[in-house]
């Protein structure tokens, strides 16, 4: 398939001598893979390979009254049955790498499943057969709680508690809210000045990466009392840290080999194998293989979450878009994973690639009896793009207008002001719509056809709003005890948002807007910046939405 | 229990080793077998392979066809007796799993698979057991219990070659092509005398636990010319006294819903 380069917008603005950007390149990998030849984790053989297989709950949200491995024990070939007392620090969340939410996750549950399929306990033996036989032979006496699967249902008062470390089964945030706030101007008074008022629903559904390799790490001693692992892992270094953190022990004892990933989008960086795998050897001195099948991937292995959307669109009756408010619910699964971040990231996006004036977005991460939610392939956008996009076709439809005129009309063009109080710069809807019109040849207007993104931005649009309407609406408390809400709480009202994050420059290229150095503008209750570093303590890398802290 | 493979040169061999134990299981190609295997089926831990030649032969006998169990989709499909078999067998699977599926195999396919099993059930095949309880019967009698003949080993089955190939007609519906699975597959003999259809045998797959004739259409087409009207009558009743499974692939309304579409379709002659 041929490229299409259409190389008359933004020309000036281009530096054509790159040596990769708009050049085919062969994918690294991709001799390997044709050729069979690239090595992934389970291509890794050693002598007297043990293999790793968990105790599942059978049920959505059960309290484990006992767990009885003896007979399990007896069976042939069983080395070593594993629970969750076995484990050094039996609880984490993936995110406290970077500071952010409490641990709230066991690697072997011992109290309580939250999900159908939360491990309770794993069997080493010689051969994956002996350990799956010894697995139906694991007795645990259950006791059944009520669970609950719909998000709204979720946040009711005397909704079954799923996750205790957040007893309102939602996530907190900046150790302040119960939700993500992003308030910019104030959308009632849009609402009031709109001739019209368009509302919907959106719902999507979990799903899958279905990787081709199943998720899964080798690990097996190595000298110098140290352990080597080969893993699926698409984030190594999370999978270092959080086996680390897990086991208590140093990172320098963990040599982690990655290398080829079997496919991943997103469905590889919850790090629940490799330190599985240790914990095993560990306890064995040998060697340990702990891989999901494609059952354990599909019903275990975690997705995409599922989020609900609601919107609500001030709109005049030419189509402009006065005010629009958001109220999200992402489906994080039984434990945060990443979707508490994925939240951060989408409320960043919002209200999409328009200009609008009034923006008001609460956007919840919800704990539910169903299988924690992961990153895949744009989440936190994605989802609430489609919700956009489809709102956008239903507004034209209600207001009479040509959907993509709507767009056009309402796109951000450079210069504008954006809800997360950045200027917009390098835009290029209304041309990326221009372009998709004529190719499918769909008759534009002509100030439709004529329009730029490099045209009529800035200025008013470009300003902060006068006013913007703020609230403590969610406001928990309770929260203050751990390092990352403590942190957040003591730099929240710094009115000097971060520094710019650095950006790769190329060539002499002239940015079309200049970004302005932050004003001191009040940011009211927008939402408030991470946790600038005045606690060195665990401060190691960039912060969770992304801004360098230098 | 680690799984132990069992190989044996004849065909009486290995009924018997099948029938003397509970958690044997036959492997044919290992498409389904092996399977179970790979995701820790704990059901068996014994597979029991035949190498007996005749196990893996195509035959004619009268009017009818005899066709080894051991025979595989590949080797269907190549058969130049077995061409009316051919369009059925050439849709199953890719062709890895054409050179390894075997025509026993496809008879204890469940869901929706065993594709081949619902052409051989309109066709009005008779399945030969092997063994001491060697018999043959109607592969209508032998789905129906068909988990019951789970430990005996199915030698051949036979099928009586339809008179005029156009009678015999197979369709398959998959969301993916090539190689989807079956939403449905339908197969119809209608072979006619004066204009009028003697004889019909309608049989749907993956539209219940195992391949089943769509009585209510066959008794509406018998005696009647294969017109637009006694078409149409024959889609309306498409699942009458069927209840279809709802699957990954679709929901029974779904499968009711659509049922009468494709049937009206095949019956008609028109190409998908």
């Amino acid at each position: 398939m041929s490229i299409e380069f259409r190389k008359e917008y933004f020309a000036d603005e281009r530096d054509d001598n790159l040596n990769e950007v708009g050049k085919p390149t062969q994918r690294q990998d991709a001799l390997g893979h044709v050729t069979g030849r690239s090595p992934y984790f389970d291509d890794h053989l050693f002598d007297g390979l043990l293999h790793i297989r968990c105790v599942r709950s059978p049920h959505h949200h059960a309290r484990i009254r006992r767990i009885d491995t003896s007979e399990a024990e007896r069976m042939p070939g069983v080395v070593r049955i594993i629970t969750g007392k076995d484990v050094p620090h039996n609880l984490n969340t993936l995110l406290s790498l970077l500071d952010f939410g409490l641990d709230d996750e066991p690697l072997l549950s011992d109290k309580k499943v939250a999900y159908k399929g939360e491990p309770v306990a794993a069997v080493v033996a010689e051969t994956e057969r002996a350990a799956r036989d010894a697995v139906a032979k694991v007795r645990v006496d259950w006791e059944e709680l009520p669970a609950v699967f719909d998000v709204e249902d979720a946040v009711k008062p005397g909704a079954p508690v799923v996750n205790e470390v957040y007893p309102k089964n939602l996530f907190v945030y900046h150790g302040r809210y119960d939700h993500q706030k992003l308030r910019y101007g104030d959308v009632e008074a849009g609402f009031r000045q709109a001739d019209r008022i368009i509302e919907g629903r959106y719902q999507m559904s979990p799903i899958e990466q279905a990787p081709t390799e199943t998720c899964g790490a080798i690990a097996a001693p190595e000298t110098n009392d140290r352990y080597v692992v080969y893993t699926s892992t698409q984030a190594l270094f999370f999978s270092l840290d959080t086996t680390s953190k897990l086991l208590k022990t140093p990172s320098n004892r963990l040599h982690f080999i990655g290398g080829t990933v079997g496919g991943g989008f997103g469905g590889k960086v919850d790090s629940l194998h490799e330190p599985m795998a240790v914990l095993g050897t560990m306890l064995t001195g040998r060697p340990c293989k702990y891989i999901f099948d494609r059952e354990e991937e599909m019903q275990v292995g975690a997705p995409r979450g599922a989020e609900r959307w609601y919107l609500k669109d001030g709109v005049m009756n030419d189509g402009r878009i006065v005010a629009r408010k958001f109220v999200g619910y992402f489906d994080s699964g039984a434990y945060t994973r990443l979707s508490s971040y994925a939240i951060i990231k989408g409320v960043g996006h919002l209200p999409g690639p328009y200009t609008i004036p009034n923006v008001y977005a609460d956007v919840y991460c919800v704990f539910t009896n169903r299988t924690p939610a992961t990153a895949m392939r744009g989440f936190g956008i994605t989802g609430v793009d489609f919700a956009i996009e489809a709102h956008m076709d239903k507004v034209a439809h209600e207001v009479g207008l040509d959907p993509i005129e709507l767009r056009i009309l309402n796109a951000y063009r450079d210069g504008d002001m954006k809800a997360h109080r950045r200027l917009a710069k390098n835009t290029a809807l209304i041309e990326c719509c221009q372009v998709a019109a004529e190719k499918a040849k769909w008759p534009l207007s002509q100030a439709a056809s004529q329009a730029s993104s490099l045209r009529d931005g800035g200025g008013e649009r470009g300003r902060l709003p006068a006013h913007t309407a703020t609230d403590q609406n969610g406001l928990v408390s309770g929260f203050t005890a751990q390092s990352y809400a403590k942190k957040s709480r003591a730099t929240q009202p710094s009115a000097t948002p971060p520094p710019q994050m650095a950006r790769h420059e190329s060539a002499p290229v002239t940015p079309r807007v200049e970004q302005p150095r932050p004003q001191p503008v009040q940011p009211a209750s927008a939402p408030p910046p991470p946790p600038a570093a005045t606690e060195q303590r665990h401060t190691r890398f960039s912060s969770i939405s992304g801004l360098r802290r230098r | 229990m680690p799984v132990k493979v069992e190989t044996y040169d004849r065909v009486e061999e290995a009924a018997r080793a099948l029938s003397a134990s509970r958690s044997a299981r036959f492997l044919g190609g290992g498409t389904l077998v092996m399977r179970a295997v790979n995701a820790g089926d704990q059901s068996f831990d014994t597979i029991i392979r035949l190498r007996d030649p005749d196990f893996r032969t195509i035959r004619m006998q009268g009017d009818g066809l005899v066709i080894g169990a051991g025979v595989t989709m590949a080797a269907l499909v190549a058969n130049r007796d077995a061409v009316f078999l051919a369009p059925v067998a050439r849709v199953i699977g890719g062709p890895a799993i054409r050179n390894m599926a075997t025509v026993g195999g496809n008879l204890f396919a469940s869901g929706n698979y065993g594709d081949l099993a619902v052409a051989l059930l309109a066709l009005g095949a008779t399945v030969q057991l092997a063994g001491s309880g060697s018999r043959s019967m109607p592969i209508d009698e032998f789905l129906r219990d068909r988990d019951r003949h789970a430990t005996s080993l199915v030698q051949s089955v036979t099928v009586p070659r339809p008179r005029d190939p156009a009678t015999f007609r197979f369709t398959k519906v998959s969301r993916v092509k090539p190689k989807g699975v079956s939403l449905m597959s339908i197969a119809a003999l209608l072979p006619q005398s004066g204009g009028r259809v003697q004889g019909a045998r309608v049989a749907y797959g993956a539209m219940g636990p195992m391949p089943l004739r769509a009585i209510a259409v066959e008794r509406a087409l018998e005696g009647q010319a294969l017109d637009a009207a006694a078409i149409d009558r024959a889609a309306a009743l498409a699942v009458e006294g069927i209840a279809p499974p709802t699957d990954a692939l679709a929901s029974s309304w779904y499968r009711a819903e659509v049922a009468g579409v494709h049937l009206k379709r095949l019956l008609a002659g028109e190409r998908r």
